[in-house]
This record gives structure tokens, C-alpha cells and sequence, in this order.
């Protein structure tokens, strides 16, 4: 052969396996590169909507106390970006935001990604970029900031790293406040950035969060909170809850917590109980607070009035168990009043308020006890969750059938014991006792900041129940009055308004049963305020506590004294002429 | 023997050989801003988009200079008379790159750790391109002189060869770490020599040779015998590595291109993905762009070039022209084959231009220069016809011959 055509041959074998290799590839194997190259080349990458922010109301305006600050966090590729370089850049313009050691970072082999420094404000992290540096980028973050500092922290809650709301509103309004991502779905390069190559790009835009006007009102919650710390430290509580709310609307004015935390840096809390709203979340015995709702339930039924008399003994025996008055003075044992037990906040009285319900004055009957359960849970909604836009606990009514014991847990729960209630279950009910006898779902929204309007939202279904008459409501409000009588009389109460209300002293359950010893006890005060003559106003509730402090309604009632004088002046509520 | 008169050249080669470098461009022009892009964006670099489009554009100038310039202005002969001066001053060449490189010398320029390019203020000279010139060029008028003698496969013919290409290959291979040029190199005695009528026997023991030293080359080098691995793993379809990137990439790129491409501009591959978009890899951007079709046309061309040059090199008389048509057609055929067969994971990266396509001014320009004096020596066949032509060859010379009385082609 000659040897020229050895070369033609190699030459067109050469050729050919070439040609049936890239048949092979591009032809037979093309759905596989193309799978490979989707999977190499597409960029998905969220569009993260923008969060809302939280108001209150201040004087009828909407204003900001959750906002928005973009950031940036500075990553660098170690094995690209020079070392001296970034040094000198960070520490000429981001010295305090550093968050790694450049020294390990770069000491690390095969390192690729690294974060250099976090929550540089935007003026810093442009500075940065002019600086062109290779492999340095700029991640944005959207950060949270509270112009208020601590206030209501148990109330507004905090967004984690994640980006995710947790506690209070932050956290029950998550999917609100957040909105929803956006998407882009694009053919990126290798340093993914998007490119206009390809026709399969998605671009999903990100709805962001609503802006979220709370019912709080800015300045009284400050007022609110001040008076309210002031009452820890004077008293050997460590903590004190108070929620006010407008009886007529359900609208929750001031949610208290105290002590705060500082949500911007919520991490620096050393016990997670510091973000729970107790308001809300924590189901406790108000004890004769509830006295109210036994009374409201009797007098509703038409079986009793506040003069309806019984005898007091100053105890009574109830299932082998002795229930006790607190308090035992001489001129109230006998035939006495109701009005008078109420104003002594006699056990023996509510006791036998549920006798009445019953309608054996001697005894309490199965009837009573289902009277007392009707009201308590299907009434006046306690031991359920109230609807709130809050986190919410739902506490507990024990059956009025079910278990050993009964007609002593009823006897129990007419002075607020054996049960479980969040504060703002008892306000929202105390709320009904007042005004007229209707119950309303409360809230703490007062609408969507949409263009710098407030428009109504509507989060879930409001409750408007009438469940007490007008007269049982009036009843109820003139012995909530006559409790405070002696108020008036000291001058702590001024002339010419109504405030009536009603203490608790609850006793806390230590190795399964109550302690006598009355050691450690929780301090609670529910009352209301408004002009004399007229329907109440506000309705304010108080808690205050401390592990093993004896704390009773006395040193609630202090609270309640001031933050009733502090209200009437906030709100310019003018006395009756 | 006839007095060849001089005839119209081989137009096709011609016509092929600017299409090819038009081609080039084309693609350059659509990908040199990504790569630009990429440079900034990953290593901090300040490219203007267009800088690789104008290297490019200026490539294909000074090629086209040294293509017309070997076609028409310098003859073949003068070459022949100037061949050992040529490869002496290329084999000092690469002898002072190697020096240099020791020395960290701002005449060296290096990428990716391989010092393989002269550098005089931004241009850019890389004597390994000269020295196939001119190891074709000196390996021709060897051949032919001692064809004359009669002294092929004798031991004085073996000696001096075997000092040259040695020594070439130990500069290119050893001291540059730059096996493609070393394959290209091969390619060129191996395919010289076998024209020249070195015995079969004699052929089949150098092969042998030339086979126990690359394998042994790559077994000393251990990048290279990544290479290899890495080449083993895409074949076997094994996990992917840092090592099998850049060919699966390639293969990527070549796979997504389909019947028809994905049109000029459009290529994802060249945004970053596929290493040497623009230099050795540009075939597999060509074919994500180009897609099957437009690759076989482009290789038909490649074939059509490589044909007419046998086809040259089976007329031309004269024995020192027609193994130099040949050295021309095996460092052509090696740089296309190896770089393809790299591409498409054929045979392991060696690190080989595309001829012609492939962003790279040296490379161009020399193998622009040295299709010149192929197309030169094409006027120059003779109407002889030989053995092994058939019948369309025949036809082709003929008329070639007739036109060519005008000399003025």
C-alpha cells in the first residue's frame, strides 16, 4: 500500500470515530447533557419579600415600633481574595462588624466561603464594594430594629436569624407580617449571576409582608410599663403582667410584660421564659377574681341579688375538705349580705352563690355545678382560647361531672381556684360582667397600615355574645364599686369616677396540692374605670409574682391604684360634673 | 522528471483555511465578553469585553499576513536553504525560555504555572509553535537529502535525527511540561518518516519506542498522570472530581448543543463553567453552539484541508516539498484529532490548540504560515498522475492545470 494512503486512512478513521463520538454525545446522549447542564446552570434563588412592620397608636396616628434596616453580611472566597487586602478594607471601614478571625479563616485549607463580617449598614457595605475586590460579596439581610427599645417585647416577639417571627406578635402574625417570597429561576454563570440566555427564566415576584397596626397604644403601654416596673421594685415581686382593654370593643390598649427584654438582641436571654407573653400564654388561678363571674352567674339566673343574705361562718366543709374565708373578723360572721361578702371577698359567699345556682341553699347540686360550668366555659368562654391575635394558651374548666371531688372543685373555682386562666380570658370576660353583659372577641389589631391609611383586617371570626343582662351587669358594677368604697374615702380614688374592682390572692399548688401556708402566692387585681354615670370605659388586670413570695391582692391593688390614675390622666377622662 | 510549470494554486485549502479563521472570530466575538466577565467577576481582573475579540481579530491579521507572505511572497526554497539555521535558532529558543523560566524573568510569560511564552511588552511569542515550523521545514530537506544519499534507515541517517528530535521534544515535553506540543511534534517526524520509506520494521520499533517513553513520561509527571485518571473516570462514568471537571464540561457543553446548537451567543458553558472556553476548549463551545451539524461541517472542512494536502503532497515531484506538504498535513491532523479526541474524552487533556479556531496568536500564525507554503506549493503539482489517485483527483488537477496558464493566480 502506498504510504500516502496510510495517512489518507488514518486521516478518515480518525475523522470518523470523531464523527460517531459526537453522534454519541450530542444526538443519543443529548437529553442527558441537557438534564446535567438544567441542573449546572439553573439559578433558583428567592426573592425575599419584605417584612412588615408593626405600629401602635399614638393619639388616634399609627407609629412605627418594629421597623426594617437592610444589612449586609461580607463573604470572601479565602483562596481568591488576598488577605492583606480584605484586612485592610474591613479594618479601614467595617472594624466592628468583623465576625471571623482572618487569621484561622485563612489558615483553613480548601476553604472557599467564609463569613468576614455581618449587620454592616448599607453606606458601609458600598464602600466595601467600591473597593472591587476579587471574590468579596455583599449578602443582604433584612434586619429588625425597635425604636422603642424594650417596650412590649413580650408583646412584639422578635425574628430569629431564619427570618422567622417567634413570640408575640412576630411569631402569631409570622405569615402576615412576612408575605411571600418571590422566586427567580434563571441560567446563571459560574459566579451566579443571571443571564438573559434561555427561554425557560421564571421571575415569581415577592409579595411583601403587611404592615401591622396594633390596638396598643404607644404612649400608655410606656406609661403603663414605667408604673408597672415601678411596683416590682418597690414590692418583692420579680415580675407583674397587666393588660388594659376598652370593655365596649374588645380592643386591647396596653399589654404589659415585665421585666422586658431588648428583642434586638434577643439572644443575650439567659431563660426563654423572658419572651413569653403571660398575658396570653400562661393559664394561672386568678382566685377571687373570679368571684365576679360566680356572682354574675347567680344574679343572671335570677336565684340571687346583692342583697340575698346567707350565713357566714367563716368556713365550710365541702367533701371532707374545710374551705376557709381569708379573712375572719368578727362583725361578718352571721347573716350577711352578699354585697358585703363580695367587699370581703368571703369564699362562703361565693360558695353559696353556687348553691343557689343549684337551687338548694344548703347544698351544691349536680345542677349548680352544670349552671356554673355553662357559664364559666360556654358564657363567659374561659378555659378557652379568646380568639386574640396572640399565641394563646387555653387553659381549663374542669367537668362538672367527671372526677372525685366535684362539688369541692366547684366550690374551689367560684373564688378562681381549680382552674386554669390567661389574663386576658378573665379581662375579656370581667370585660362582659361590666359593660352591659356582652361578651366580645378581643384584640390587639387595629388594621393594616396600607399608602398611610389604617384599613380594618379582619383575622378571624369576632364573637358578640349577650350573656348577661343589662340589670345583672348594673348589679354587678355597683358591687364592684362598693369594693372600692373605701378607695374613694382614702382619696385614691377621685370624686366624680367610676372604678370599681375586684382582688385575688391565689394560692399555688406546691407537691400537688394547695400550701396552706399561703408561702408563695400570686397577687391579682381586675377592676375598671371610666366617668360616674356611664358605662366603663377601661378595664385594667394586674398580676403580679415571684417564686416563693407571699405577693396578695393587696400589693396588686397598689398597681391597680396608680395605673387608674395614670389612665384617667393619659385619656383626659373628665369626672362627672 | 518534467519541468513542473506553475499552475493556479489549491483554492480550496485556501477558501477552507479563512473560513475556519472567520469562524473563529465569529465565536470569539460572541464569547470573548463572557470570558472577559469572568475574569473580572472571579479574579478580580479588569478586562474590556472586547479584549479577546481584538486578540483574536489581531491573531487572524498577523496570520493572514504570514498565510499571503508564505504563499506568495517567500518561495519554499529559501525556506529549505535557511532549515538549519531555523531549527538551531528555534532549539536556542526554547533553550532560553527554559533558562529564563528558572529565573523568574520578566521576558517569561506563564499561565497556570506553565512558562511557555516569550513576553515582549504585552506580546506574546511562544517558541514551541516555531519550532514545529521548524522542525517540518529542517525534518524536509533532511529527508530529501538523504533520500538522495540513499542512506535512510542507515545509522548516519539515525544519528543526526535522533539528536534533533530528541532535542526537541526534551525542550518542548521535559522543559516546558507541554505535552501537546509534544504530541504535535510526534505527529510530524512519525508522519515525515513513513513517506520518506523508512522500513516497516525500522517504523514499527520507533512506534514501540516513542510508546515506552510516553508512557514513561506520563508515569514520571504526576499532572499528567492525573490526566489520565481523571480521562479513566469520565470514561467509566466514576464520581465526578476537580480532575474530570474540565472534561466533563467540555462534554457538557458538546451534549447540550444537540442536532443544531443553541445559536451564536447563546453558549451557558462559556460564561465560566468550561475551563479554556476561548483556547483549547473552543471546539466544545462550537459544538454547544454549532451543534451536531455545524461540527461536522466544521470537521468536513478540517477533512477537505487535510485531503487537499495529501492531495498536494501525492503530486508534488520534488521529494524535500512533498515531505513537507506531509509534515504540514501530521501536526495539522494531530492538533485537530488530539484536540477533539480530548474534547469528546477520547484520549486524556494534553493541552492542544484547535488549528485555526482556538484563541492563541503563536499557534495561528505559524500554522497559517506553514498552510501558505502548502497552498504555494500546490501551483506546483505535477499532472503525473500516480497509482493510488482516482478518478475526481484527476479531473481536479486537469483543470487546475488549464487555468493555471494564466499566471495570475
Amino acid at each position: 500500500m502506498p504510504r500516502i494512503k496510510i495517512l489518507k486512512n488514518i486521516l478518515w478513521l480518525a475523522l470518523a470515530v470523531i464523527i460517531v463520538r459526537l453522534f454519541f454525545i450530542q444526538i443519543i446522549e443529548h437529553d442527558t447533557w441537557l438534564a446535567k447542564a438544567e441542573k449546572q446552570h439553573t439559578l433558583l434563588e428567592n426573592i425575599v419579600a419584605k417584612r412588615g412592620e408593626i405600629y401602635m397608636m399614638d393619639d388616634g396616628e399609627p407609629v412605627a415600633v418594629v421597623l426594617n434596616q437592610t444589612t449586609y453580611q461580607i463573604i470572601i472566597d479565602p483562596l481568591v481574595t488576598e488577605k492583606e487586602e480584605i484586612t485592610r478594607v474591613l479594618n479601614t471601614y467595617a472594624k466592628d462588624y468583623i465576625v471571623a478571625n482572618l487569621d484561622e479563616v485563612y489558615n483553613i485549607e480548601g476553604l472557599r466561603y467564609s463569613i468576614v463580617a455581618k449587620n454592616v449598614p448599607r453606606d458601609i457595605a458600598n464602600k466595601i464594594a467600591e473597593e472591587n475586590l476579587p471574590a468579596v460579596w455583599l449578602k443582604k439581610n433584612n434586619q429588625r430594629v425597635y425604636p422603642e427599645g424594650e417596650m412590649a417585647s413580650e408583646l412584639l416577639g422578635f425574628v430569629n436569624a431564619d427570618g422567622l417571627g417567634q413570640y408575640g406578635v412576630e411569631g402569631s402574625l409570622n405569615k402576615l407580617l412576612a408575605g411571600k417570597d418571590g422566586l427567580i429561576k434563571t441560567t446563571a454563570d459560574i459566579n451566579k449571576v443571571a443571564l438573559s440566555i434561555g427561554d425557560n427564566n421564571i421571575k415569581i415576584p415577592a409579595e411583601d409582608g403587611k404592615n401591622v397596626v396594633l390596638s396598643v397604644d404607644r404612649g400608655l403601654q410606656k406609661g403603663v410599663e414605667e408604673l408597672t416596673i415601678d411596683a416590682i421594685n418597690s414590692t418583692d415581686a420579680t415580675n407583674a403582667s397587666v393588660v388594659i382593654m376598652d370593655p365596649n370593643n374588645g380592643k386591647v390598649l396596653s399589654m404589659a410584660n415585665l421585666p422586658n427584654y431588648d428583642p434586638g438582641n434577643y439572644g443575650d436571654v439567659k431563660d426563654a421564659s423572658a419572651y413569653i407573653n403571660y398575658t396570653t400564654e400562661s393559664p394561672y388561678e386568678p382566685a377571687s377574681v373570679c368571684k365576679s363571674f360566680a356572682f354574675s352567674a347567680a344574679i343572671n339566673e335570677g336565684v340571687m341579688d346583692s342583697e340575698t343574705t346567707y350565713f357566714n361562718q367563716g368556713y365550710e366543709i365541702i367533701d371532707g375538705w374545710k374551705i376557709k374565708n381569708a379573712t375572719q373578723r368578727d362583725s361578718i360572721y352571721g347573716t350577711i349580705n352578699m354585697k358585703t361578702a363580695l367587699y370581703w371577698s368571703l369564699n362562703t359567699g361565693s360558695i353559696y352563690a353556687l348553691k343557689l345556682l343549684g337551687g338548694n341553699p344548703d347544698q351544691i347540686t349536680q345542677s349548680g355545678r352544670e349552671k356554673l360550668y355553662d357559664y364559666y366555659y360556654n358564657k363567659f368562654r374561659l378555659g378557652q382560647a379568646t380568639g386574640i391575635e396572640l399565641i394563646e394558651a387555653e387553659g381549663y374548666i374542669p367537668d362538672p361531672n367527671e372526677g372525685w371531688g366535684r362539688d369541692s372543685v366547684y366550690a374551689n373555682m367560684t373564688f378562681g381556684q381549680n382552674l386554669g386562666l390567661t389574663m386576658i380570658q378573665t379581662a375579656t370576660a370581667f370585660s362582659a360582667v361590666i359593660n352591659g353583659g356582652t361578651y366580645r372577641t378581643p384584640t390587639i389589631i387595629e388594621g393594616i397600615l396600607e399608602n398611610g391609611e389604617v384599613k380594618p383586617y379582619e383575622f378571624g371570626e369576632k364573637i358578640e355574645d349577650k350573656i348577661l343582662s343589662d340589670g345583672t351587669s348594673a348589679m354587678m358594677r355597683d358591687m364592684l364599686l362598693n369594693n372600692r368604697s373605701y378607695k374613694v374615702r382614702m382619696g385614691v380614688d377621685e370624686e366624680g369616677y367610676a372604678i370599681g374592682g375586684k382582688s385575688g390572692t391565689a394560692q399555688v399548688i406546691v407537691d400537688g396540692a394547695y400550701d396552706d401556708t399561703m408561702n408563695e402566692t400570686i397577687g391579682s387585681y381586675i377592676g375598671f374605670v371610666g366617668p360616674e354615670g356611664e358605662l366603663p370605659k377601661y378595664v385594667i388586670m394586674v398580676k403580679m409574682w415571684g417564686e416563693g413570695q407571699h405577693l396578695d391582692g393587696e400589693i396588686a391593688i397598689n398597681l391597680f391604684d396608680s395605673l387608674s390614675n395614670y389612665i384617667i390622666n393619659y385619656f383626659k377622662i373628665k369626672p362627672k360634673a | 522528471m518534467h519541468e513542473i510549470r506553475k499552475h493556479k494554486s489549491d483554492l480550496l485549502i485556501l477558501f477552507a483555511t479563512l473560513g475556519l479563521m472567520a469562524l473563529g472570530l465569529i465565536v470569539i466575538y460572541a464569547i470573548g465578553p463572557m470570558r472577559a466577565n469572568v475574569l473580572n467577576n472571579t479574579y478580580g481582573a479588569n478586562y474590556d469585553s472586547n479584549f479577546f475579540f481584538l486578540g483574536q481579530l489581531r491573531s487572524v491579521a498577523l496570520s493572514l499576513v504570514a498565510f499571503f507572505a508564505a504563499f506568495k511572497l517567500i518561495p519554499y526554497k529559501y525556506l529549505k536553504k535557511i532549515a538549519k539555521p531555523l531549527i538551531i535558532v528555534a532549539l536556542v529558543l526554547c533553550g532560553i525560555l527554559w533558562v529564563l523560566s528558572k529565573t523568574e524573568s520578566a521576558l517569561i510569560k506563564c499561565e497556570l504555572g506553565e512558562c511557555r511564552w516569550f513576553n515582549f511588552g504585552g506580546l506574546s511569542f511562544q517558541p514551541a509553535e516555531f519550532l514545529k515550523l521548524a522542525l517540518v521545514i529542517y525534518l524536509a530537506d533532511f529527508l530529501a537529502r538523504k533520500k538522495e544519499e540513499g542512506t535512510i534507515g542507515k545509522k548516519e541517517f539515525w544519528l543526526p535525527l535522533s539528536v534533533i528530535c530528541g532535542l526537541s521534544l526534551l525542550l518542548v515535553v521535559v522543559a516546558q511540561g507541554d505535552l501537546g506540543t509534544g504530541v504535535a511534534l510526534i505527529a510530524i517526524i512519525f508522519g515525515m518518516l513513513l513517506i520518506a520509506g523508512v522500513s516497516a520494521k525500522q517504523y514499527i520499533l520507533m512506534l514501540i519506542l516513542i510508546l515506552a517513553m510516553a508512557v514513561g513520561s506520563v508515569a514520571m509527571f504526576p499532572h499528567r498522570m492525573e490526566r489520565v485518571d481523571a480521562w479513566l473516570a469520565t470514561l467509566s462514568g466514576s464520581e465526578s472530581t476537580d480532575s474530570t471537571y474540565h472534561i466533563e464540561n467540555a462534554m457538557l457543553a458538546i451534549g447540550t448543543g444537540g442536532l443544531f446548537g443553541v445559536g451564536v451567543g447563546n453558549s451557558v458553558q462559556a460564561t465560566g463553567y468550561l475551563p479554556e472556553s476561548i483556547n483549547d476548549s473552543v471546539f466544545a463551545i462550537m459544538g454547544e453552539t454549532f451543534g451536531f451539524i455545524g461540527l461536522f461541517l466544521i470537521i468536513l472542512v478540517f477533512g477537505v484541508i487535510l485531503m487537499r494536502m495529501l492531495k498536494v503532497a501525492d503530486h508534488t515531484t520534488d521529494q524535500g516539498n512533498k515531505f513537507f506538504v506531509v509534515g504540514v498535513f501530521s501536526w495539522t491532523l494531530a492538533q485537530v484529532v488530539v484536540n477533539i479526541m480530548a474534547m469528546t474524552s477520547l484520549v486524556p487533556v494534553t493541552g492542544i490548540t484547535l488549528p485555526l479556531l482556538s484563541y492563541g496568536g503563536t499557534s495561528m500564525v505559524f500554522i497559517a504560515f506553514a498552510i501558505g507554503e502548502v497552498c504555494q506549493l500546490s501551483c506546483y503539482t505535477s499532472r503525473e498522475v500516480n497509482k493510488n489517485e482516482d478518478i475526481s483527483s484527476r479531473r481536479g488537477i486537469r483543470g487546475a492545470h488549464h487555468t493555471g496558464g494564466r499566471r495570475n493566480s
